[in-house]
């Protein structure tokens, strides 16, 4: 559907920006344009650390009932609007491209469980206008424009992030960064913004009190998982959404790491929780998406 | 270290086990002093040594390091590391028990039935995994590694598990485990029931059965025949994988002292194949 400028389901902060554009393409629901968005943003060649610090951010800022609004890059971009839809949660993806010319054309199918979930693709460009250099970057205006603040994850030394991160300022919003390790390349711009003024954020809460106005309230979602089988409770009850490995897991159950093997390895086949590299496991989210 | 533990809680030698073992330690004119050698010999030959000292060989042939270890563990750190030729050397005397060596004068026959223990990083940069340091590999980069050292000779490994880096308030921690002497007396207690058990079939350890043996005695109870087959298509195992998974499995219901494999002893088994699972 096309919203345009004066039409009441614009959304009123995208309206107030410097250049904001005429009218809006837009695949899903309209309506969440207007509800209350974080951008999350950051590098197409993420390290491990981006991502872990991406989930774990995105998935509070959905539990507080905020939408994730981001450009279907791949990278961080990808990995805010997966967590989202994980986590039951809303998202928006802007596009550099017409609608009809998803842009990156791998991420079709995310686009489509986007639209699917309550979210909406959005886009200021004809349905077939291909993505340009010009493009991308006009682009971030509207990412930030939607959005009330926005988070940077991690991004390099000349990254396009940093374009949405001054956007944002301009239009009078904070930007909020993840900081990163000297030693990541990743985390160079990030870095920088906060020592330009960006807000350093450790957790959710840095990002929900710089909204005195705004009340947040947490979801409580239905109980994800209705019947853990009985034997296996004790070692999933312990196992949270950080990585934890079978030592840690083992010690706070009391149990030896024989009886916790068959027990992780039970759970592994009941789709309950995911192994990582170093015998490390996570629970999954009801309904794994992609 | 781990592996070096290892032998601290094997079974007790049996004298004929102590014969054999100074025997061919007398042989390569390792033997130290004179009389019987009488603990399970712990051998770790460096990746850069010739495949023939790790075989066996030269003009008049000599036991290699895999019959030095005949009785006890083969230490191989770093697998990745080691020549292609001879990680498929290894093949036949992992088989075989035994490795034999053709000469013109005459083929010579050495035992080697030894424990092979491996290490090998999860990744070339070493930190897959790790909760401190951030791993720089690609994708490829650790899926090449690791095939590296699969095929054949993973699939004659039957207890593949990831250990972390220790750290060092653990080392110096005292927290009460269980000491290597309690083990070894568990473990002593779960090959008295092997011995007992084949006695009439001329193998005394779960290592020896042949299939036919297995059907016999690797008998699942239902939940875990279950099990078994969800394993395979979920996490993608080899068939092969197969009959090592039972066997650990009936190892691990006789460290329980159980006279049936159960789903328990099954999934813990299954869980133990962590390579598998990520190649
Ligand atoms: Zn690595």
């Amino acid at each position: 559907m096309i919203i345009e400028y004066y039409d009441e389901l614009y959304p009123k902060l995208l309206r107030s920006i410097d250049n904001p554009p005429t009218r809006l393409f837009v695949m899903g629901n309209p309506n969440i344009l207007s509800e209350t968005g974080i951008a999350v943003i950051g590098s197409r060649n993420n390290t491990q650390y981006g991502e872990r610090m991406c989930k774990r951010f995105v998935k509070d800022l959905v539990d507080y009932n905020i939408n994730i609004i981001s450009g279907l890059a791949f990278g961080i971009d990808k990995i805010a609007h997966i967590t989202a839809l994980e986590n039951l949660g809303k998202t928006i993806a802007v596009l550099p491209s017409g609608l009809n010319n998803i842009y990156p054309k791998q991420h079709n199918e995310l686009a489509q469980k986007i639209i699917e979930h309550g979210g909406a693709i959005v886009s200021e460009y004809e349905e077939n206008v291909k993505a340009s250099s010009k493009s991308f970057l006009e682009r971030n205006r509207i990412v930030a424009g939607l959005a009330i603040g926005t988070l940077v994850v991690e991004a390099g030394h000349r990254s396009g992030t940093s374009v949405t991160a001054r956007l944002t300022t301009e239009q009078g919003k904070t930007t909020f960064c993840i900081p990163s390790s000297l030693e990541n390349p990743k985390g160079i711009t990030t870095n920088k913004l906060i020592q330009n003024g960006s807000k350093l954020v450790t957790k959710i809460d840095d990002i929900l009190n710089s909204y005195p106005n705004i009340k947040f309230e947490k979801i409580h979602k239905k109980e994800q998982i209705e019947n853990i089988p009985e034997e296996l409770e004790d070692v999933y009850n312990v196992i949270e959404d950080i990585p934890q490995d079978i030592n840690k897991i083992a010690r706070k159950c009391g149990l030896s790491i024989s009886e916790v093997s068959y027990k992780l390895m039970l759970l592994q086949l009941e789709n309950l929780i995911t192994e990582l590299p170093g015998q490390r496991y996570i629970r999954n989210e009801s309904g794994d998406y992609i | 270290m781990l592996a070096k533990r290892l032998i601290t809680i094997l079974p007790d030698l049996t004298m004929e086990e102590a014969m054999e073992i100074t025997k061919i330690h007398s042989i390569a004119g390792e033997l130290k002093r004179d009389g019987l050698i009488m603990n399970r010999p712990f051998r770790m030959p460096h990746h850069s040594v010739p495949i023939n000292t790790i075989i066996g060989g030269g003009k008049i042939p000599k036991p290699g390091e895999i019959s030095l270890a005949h009785n006890g563990v083969l230490f191989l750190d770093e697998l990745a590391e080691y020549g292609r030729s001879t990680l498929e050397a290894l093949r036949e005397p992992l088989e075989e028990k035994e490795i034999t060596i053709n000469r013109l004068n005459g083929n010579y026959r050495f035992p080697c039935n030894f424990m092979l223990i491996a290490s090998t990083n999860p990744c070339p940069c070493g930190y897959l995994g790790d909760e401190e340091k951030e791993c720089k590999c690609t994708e490829q980069e650790i899926h090449k590694y690791l095939k590296k050292i699969s095929g054949p000779l993973l699939d004659r490994i039957d207890i593949q598990i990831e250990v972390k880096r220790p750290k060092y308030e653990k080392i110096m921690s005292k927290n009460k485990n269980e000491t290597s002497l309690d083990i070894r007396k568990r473990v002593n207690n779960a090959r008295n029931i092997q011995v007992e058990r084949y006695k009439k079939f001329g193998i005394y350890s779960n290592a020896q059965l042949n299939s036919r043996l297995m059907a016999q005695f690797c008998i699942l109870d239902k939940r875990g025949e279950m099990l078994l087959e969800q394993a395979f298509i979920k996490l993608k195992l080899s068939v092969r994988a197969h009959e090592r998974i039972l066997k650990v499995a009936r190892t691990i219901a006789d460290l329980d002292g159980e006279k049936c494999i159960n789903y328990k002893h099954i999934a813990e088994a299954i869980q133990y194949r962590s390579l598998d699972k990520f190649i």
